[in-house]
């Protein structure tokens, strides 16, 4: 049995996994498209963090929200000026997979003439370690899952209570019926893109904290958050979070169990999972 | 009277013919002799883009005061003064970007050696520096500069203008010495590395030596851009490794070292076989406290107690420290450039000299095999004769150095045995 370090390890891997898979499950049950930027936003999300901290002295929670509506708002302007058009009639899916992907080596390059390529570290920001016992969590490792928890309640509040999430859900039900109700089906899009890349910044933010940021650090969570997501089902926000949390436990397991054989053996759990119920655990059975 | 004419138009047509002859046959009057002296250039491919060049850029400012410093004097051979010119080209730490560099270095820039190379392309330089009998004086590892029958892609009856500057493959095993003799009581050493580097001669013989010497090891891998440590730190630990060493990967120390102290692993000793390239960067991902203990490979030829290095070495290299950091407006205390730059070009200064000639690069590699060369480094003489197929390989120091106060400090020196 691993012991409890591992769990919690693996628990602080789930949430990004969590909160990022949130964003694209989003995305994709509005917009119809995989978000291959989602990685970047990540990352954009935790250089904004850094520059708040360390360079404008903005408080770190502050600092999280601030990347949420920097990159948030980047996120709905790639919507409105990249992705509306390739969505329209007359293009293919290809032709906004192939964007979105051109997009992720854009940011980074951006990111890397921008920023720089060294690793930035923000290891001053709620330093210290509760001691537990048998093991040791970090105050930062804390915050990770504090902040995954505030994000969920909010998003839960959001989508559920608010007029905004009810045309959202409205939207990736049935944007036909939506619209003639009334409900701006191009600025939902808008809106939930803004959404989605402000969880991916914010999470990029949060892990800034942990690890370390640098240009490259959001193509390993893209993957495993898109996992997340075909583990979850496409197109459902409560598979998100199982999926998340099932991937962050069972990779730090894996890892522990079985060293760098872990990537191999969990890429292959997925595909038996997949053989078995391709909609994932929550979606939808194909008809 | 036609028969004089004839006569004496034979004759003439001969004296014209014999004087054209001669003329032909005279001696050309000699070129004349230059009146200063000649540049060599030295190409250096090195990540200058992309996510390794961080490690490319940050010895730069060293590596150009160096030689500025060196090209002082020059270096003599046959009464003619050389200086030496370094022309970095950008190889982006790919195969493809390396032998493009390669190419641009020998067949634009001239240069005459490639030296002070790192990379990741070392078979893919190789296969454009050997058919143009250009020398490469480059390291071993990484992950295939090592013998091809260890599955790398040296061999010497392919490659005779290879030099192993720099043995960072035979180094790190070396380290395991340096700090066995930091810490005599070590109950077992961790050897991390990534499945990348993961090969098998190659890394048998980590093993094969440590067993040898009676040094307890456990290894664990992880996987090119992890950045999660926890399981591996808790293996070790259960394991019972109190001193780890991680071979060359930077940002994977960092996060070790992060991690390991916030899981509560404060007293695991964690080293790398890679210099600490920024110390601000460190300290800002890894934490003051937790950076506090870290071990790192320390090249400082100043702070030696074991090896022997030319006082007038020591001295260039603090002169052009000094540049450094006036050029980079702040301290400037990277010394981990010190065993390439300067210590590639001066094996290659040496072995011209004992060759008697800077264009001939077999008689330049005669001189180098087997070879004794005095450098910033010490002194060493080239071995590698059984394990790399060719006498090509340079010695170490094995200096290790600990973070206190956050300042380097001197930890511990192995000097490298002659590789069989």
């Amino acid at each position: 049995m691993p012991p409890a370090g591992i769990w919690v390890d693996g628990l602080v891997q789930s949430c990004i996994y969590i909160t990022m898979a949130f964003g694209m499950v989003l995305v994709f049950s509005i917009l119809g498209i995989l978000n291959w930027t989602h990685g970047q936003f990540y990352m954009l999300g935790g250089f904004v963090v850094y520059y708040a901290v360390t360079a404008a002295g903005i408080p770190f929670p502050l600092s999280l929200l601030v990347s949420g509506v920097v990159v948030g708002g980047l996120g709905m302007l790639v919507e409105k000026v990249v992705i509306e058009r390739l969505t329209s009639p007359g293009y293919g899916i290809l032709s906004v997979t192939a964007a979105t992907n051109a997009l992720i080596f854009f940011f980074e390059g951006a990111a890397g003439m921008g920023f720089g390529l060294m690793n930035k570290g923000m290891a001053t920001v709620l330093p210290g370690v509760l001691d537990m016992g048998s093991f040791s969590i970090s105050y930062q490792k804390i915050a990770v899952i504090i902040f995954t928890l505030v994000v969920m309640v909010a998003m839960y509040i959001v989508l559920n209570r608010t007029k905004v999430g009810k045309a959202i859900r409205a939207t990736s039900q049935e944007p036909d019926a939506a619209s003639l109700y009334g409900v701006n089906v191009k600025w939902v899009r808008v809106i939930v893109m803004g959404i989605g890349c402000a969880l991916a910044a914010m999470a990029g933010g949060v892990i800034g904290i942990v690890q370390s940021v640098n240009p490259f650090m959001g193509r390993v969570p893209m993957i495993m958050s898109l996992l997340a997501v075909v583990i979850g089902g496409l197109g459902s926000l409560t598979g998100a979070i199982v999926g998340g949390i099932m991937l962050g436990l069972l990779n730090s397991v894996i890892a522990y169990s079985i060293s760098y054989y872990s990537e191999v053996a969990l890429f292959m759990l997925v595909i038996i999972l997949l053989l078995i119920r391709p909609q994932g655990l929550f979606g939808a059975a194909p008809k | 009277m036609k028969k004089w004419y004839n006569v004496l138009a034979i004759l003439m047509t001969a004296v014209i013919m014999l004087g054209t002859l001669g003329m032909a046959c005279a001696e050309k009057p000699a070129p004349p002799k230059p009146t200063g002296p000649i540049t060599i250039n030295i190409g250096l491919p090195m990540p200058l883009s992309g996510s390794a060049s961080p490690w490319g850029q940050i010895p730069t400012p060293f590596r150009e005061a160096w030689f500025e410093v060196f090209n002082r004097e020059g270096f003599q051979v046959n009464g003619q003064t050389y200086k030496l010119k370094l022309i970095q080209v950008d190889d982006q730490n790919t195969a493809e970007g390396g032998a493009a560099a390669a190419k641009q270095l020998i067949y634009g820039d001239n240069c005459k050696f490639i030296a002070g190379h790192w990379s990741w392309n070392f078979g893919a330089v190789a296969s454009v520096t050997n058919p143009a009998k250009v020398i490469f004086v480059t390291r071993t590892g990484a992950p295939d500069a090592l013998p091809a029958s260890w599955g790398g892609a040296y061999d010497p009856k392919t490659m005779p203008y290879v030099v192993f500057g720099t043995p960072s493959f035979d180094e790190f095993v070396n380290y395991c010495f340096t700090l066995r003799d930091a810490y005599p009581n070590m109950k077992k050493l961790g050897l991390l590395d990534c499945t990348i580097s993961k090969n098998g001669m190659g890394w048998q013989k980590v093993q094969d030596t440590l067993t040898k010497a009676g040094i307890p090891w456990q290894e664990e891998w992880f996987t090119y851009g992890q950045t999660d440590f926890a399981p591996i730190i808790t293996k070790f630990a259960e394991g019972g490794c109190d001193v780890v060493l991680i071979a060359g990967w930077i940002g994977e120390h960092m996060a070790f070292l992060k991690q390991r102290y916030e899981m509560g692993y404060k007293n695991m000793k964690v080293g790398c076989s890679g210099p600490f390239v920024s110390m601000d960067i460190y300290k800002s991902v890894v934490g003051a406290a937790a950076f506090e203990g870290a071990i790192g490979a320390y090249d400082d030829n100043s702070k030696l107690k074991k090896t022997i290095v030319n006082p007038k070495y020591i001295a260039e290299c603090q002169e052009a420290l000094k540049i450094a950091a006036e050029k980079t407006k702040g301290p400037y205390e990277y010394t981990g450039e010190i065993k390439w730059i300067p210590t590639h070009p001066q094996i290659l200064v040496q072995a011209m000299q004992k060759a008697g000639t800077v264009d001939d690069p077999d008689a330049i590699m005669k001189a180098i095999r087997g070879g004794t060369f005095d450098t910033a480094q010490g002194k060493w003489t080239m071995s590698g004769e059984k394990t790399y197929g060719s006498a090509v390989n340079f010695g170490n120091t094995g200096q290790l150095c600990i973070i206190k106060d956050g300042k380097e400090v001197y930890l511990a020196e192995h000097p490298m045995d002659p590789i069989p």
